[in-house]
């Protein structure tokens, strides 16, 4: 069993992937990310029966074949490593985020914040897509905005998904919503992924720009203000949040009642917005308030996170199957994966 | 000018091969609606500034030339004529009906209810068909449950409208989310069309039936139990709704928020669910309990109904631009 650890790491810029001609597996594609400034470095140790090294590349790649998942596993620091000789497992989760894609505002350039706007078509192929991405991921849990269009994202997403267990949104606005939606069979529940969503998971709310373009936007107040508003890590336009505010109810939100899922061995889905999914990351990367200002994140491109021994790791985004990239796994999600693999040969 | 009645006694209306080059007129197509026991009749009054040809079949086709839009007076009983001029703006307006599609339920076939379960990607597909088939009648207002299978349906639907108007869903849950959803610009709210969600037009809540399987349900009920409680009017599953029940806040809902809304001229669409929308069809064509039992309704299938003088004129369902049917339109349906 050979077992090789290689490691790179990015300055600004994407990663670059090599070739990898793998036509199942879960592939560590290019990090969506951009201008991260961060060194980031990745330990990739493999372990396993099956290795197929391509020496023209500079990271060692794995080919998954179909019937056997491979089994690797990461070290998270060089000092720690997770899985003992005994093959003993640690709990991991997955943490899937994804920021929903183009809305009818987006497309008009209005400003949005909060205002319920749905997806357009592009938005609808985006959602989609993304959900082809993770489709070999397990999902446990999902939250959501209150805003339709994270909320269409998640749901269309998960039609892609594999595992065929239903997503069913949690109502529990008051006494009667509560009662309405109880399920009264436990074999039905345990198919079921429940979706929560929380108004702390919304998008920054804009105040007074809600609505505007950018035109009316610069001559109501100004080229400067506005950018100042836009740019800003704790300038909020009138009567509206700034990226700060945003980020105190996001993260406190997601510490009170995402993490601990994710602690319990859960794996999470997130599906928000752009402001409100900046937030969360600048939490789990530790970035600096001017760091996250710089942070872009691309839309309908979901990103992995593996949650272990209370750390985040970036994962990057998941390639869908047909795609290349290096194959960078853990224990708990090959072996998920080759369940369903097992699973949809059972009832092809 | 000539009026012609048909009548439809079961089955679907056949519709006429109509040659119609422009891709912007609104045809009626098949009614989808089965087992309508009453006898259907339309009445087509033909204004007099146009030239009319007639199909060969028993009722009247009005072909449209692009350049001009054809004028139909639409009367409910047959002894009211209004031959007023026909250039002066009847207060009509248009009610768009949209059962959901597929959910991730349906096709387990598990008793759903007011469980919040989302679209299967076949309902995805049924709500974008739906959306082109109504993509040319005007939407003011939307009205859909608080579930996210109308709600989506709606808002896919509405991808493939053609009048670019942005579809907003209204939050009042709490004040926060009322200021914090709210628009600054005139300009953009007049190119908004406002969504609202209700409760009242969820779909019957199934009450300990829901997440249960037929068999599962059978065994724990018996067979002639469960068939009673779907098939009755009035006798709800346990804890549950029956018929009756959601019969009376959808409609109550109706008659108190969307009617007004069509009196006062706005084009409303609903999205919802198979039992609130029978519902408001037992209102709106005054069916009997027995009646509504037997009302299936397509689902992903629109109905348009024409409201006028507080009368509902049922118009079938459109067809989108590229099918044949029978041409039946009024004034204001035109974009």
């Amino acid at each position: 069993m050979a077992a090789a650890a290689s490691f790179f790491s990015q300055s600004v810029g994407t990663i670059h992937v090599c070739g990898c001609a793998n036509s199942s597996g879960f592939c560590f594609g290019k990090s969506s990310s951009r201008s991260i400034s961060n060194g980031f470095p990745i330990h990739v140790r493999l372990l396993g029966k099956r290795i197929c090294s391509s020496s023209h590349c500079k990271l060692h790649v794995v080919r998954e074949s179909n019937s056997c998942a491979l089994m690797m596993d990461r070290v998270s620091s060089s000092s720690d490593s997770s899985i003992d000789n005994n093959g003993k497992r640690s709990i991991e989760s997955a943490l899937i985020l994804i920021r929903h894609g183009e809305s009818l505002w987006n497309e008009k350039n209005l400003f949005t914040g909060c205002v319920d706007v749905p997806l357009t078509k592009k938005g609808i192929e985006e959602a989609l897509q993304a959900g082809i991405r993770i489709s070999n991921i397990p999902i446990d849990v999902v939250y959501t905005s209150t805003l339709i269009r994270a909320q269409m994202t998640a749901m269309l997403a998960m039609t892609q998904h594999r595992h065929k267990k239903v997503p069913i949104i949690t109502h529990n606005e008051n006494e009667q919503a509560n009662l309405w939606n109880q399920i009264y069979s436990k074999e039905t529940k345990k198919q079921s992924i429940p979706v929560t969503p929380a108004w702390q998971l919304n998008e920054r709310m804009y105040g007074e720009l809600q609505g505007l373009n950018k035109q009316e936007t610069a001559e109501r107040y100004g080229k400067e203000l506005v950018h100042g508003w836009r740019r800003s890590y704790d300038i909020p336009p009138p009567n509206g949040e700034s990226l700060e505010m945003c980020s105190k109810r996001a993260v406190a939100y997601f510490r009170e009642h995402i993490e601990p899922q994710l602690q319990s061995g859960k794996h999470v889905m997130v599906a928000a917005h752009g402001n409100s999914l900046r937030s969360i990351i600048m939490y789990l990367d530790k970035l600096t308030s001017q760091e996250v200002i710089n942070l872009e994140l691309s839309t309908g491109i979901p990103l992995l996170y593996i949650y272990k021994e209370g750390r985040f790791m970036k994962r990057g985004s998941p390639v869908g199957p047909t795609e290349a990239g290096v194959f960078a796994y853990t224990e708990t999600l090959a072996l998920y994966r080759q369940e369903l693999d097992e699973m949809s040969q059972r009832t092809s | 000018m000539s009026a012609q009645v048909f009548h439809q006694a079961m089955g679907t209306l056949q519709s006429n091969r109509l040659l119609n080059n422009s891709g912007t007129h609104h045809e009626l197509g098949n009614i989808r609606v089965q087992l309508i026991p009453k006898c259907f009749k339309l009445n087509i009054e033909l204004s007099r500034n146009r030239n009319f040809r007639f199909g060969k079949k028993n009722f009247g086709i009005i072909q449209a030339t692009a350049s001009q839009t054809s004028v139909i007076e639409s009367a409910s009983s047959p002894s009211n004529h209004d031959t007023s001029d026909s250039k002066k703006k009847s207060n009509e307006a248009a009610l768009i009906l949209v059962r959901h599609g597929e959910s991730l339920w349906n096709e387990k076939n598990l008793f759903t209810g007011c469980v919040d379960v989302p679209l299967t990607k076949k309902g995805v597909e049924e709500a974008i068909e739906a959306g082109k088939r109504i993509s040319n009648i005007p939407v003011d207002m939307i009205y859909t449950s608080a579930l996210i299978r109308a709600q989506m349906t709606a808002m896919l639907a509405m991808t493939q409208h053609r009048r670019r108007k942005v579809p907003i869903i209204m939050h009042n849950e709490s004040e926060q989310a009322r200021t914090w959803s709210q628009i600054f610009s005139e300009d953009t709210m007049k190119q908004s069309i406002p969504v609202v969600t209700a409760w009242q037009l969820n779909e019957r809540m199934y009450g300990e039936l829901q997440g249960l399987n037929k068999q599962e349900t059978a065994d724990r009920y018996g067979k002639e139990q469960v068939h009673v409680w779907r098939r009755s009017y009035d006798i709800p599953p346990p804890n549950g709704e029956s018929l009756e029940m959601c019969a009376q806040r959808a409609v109550a809902y109706f008659k108190d928020q969307i009617e007004p809304q069509l009196q006062s001229g706005k084009n409303v669409m609903i999205a919802a669910h198979g039992n609130s929308l029978r519902s408001i069809i037992m209102y709106l064509d005054k069916l009997t309990s027995q009646e509504v039992i037997s009302l299936e309704l397509s689902t992903g299938i629109p109905m348009l109904y024409i409201f006028k003088e507080g009368k509902f004129i049922r118009r079938g369902s459109p067809a989108g631009p590229a099918e044949a049917g029978v041409y039946a339109y009024t004034r204001v349906c035109n974009p």
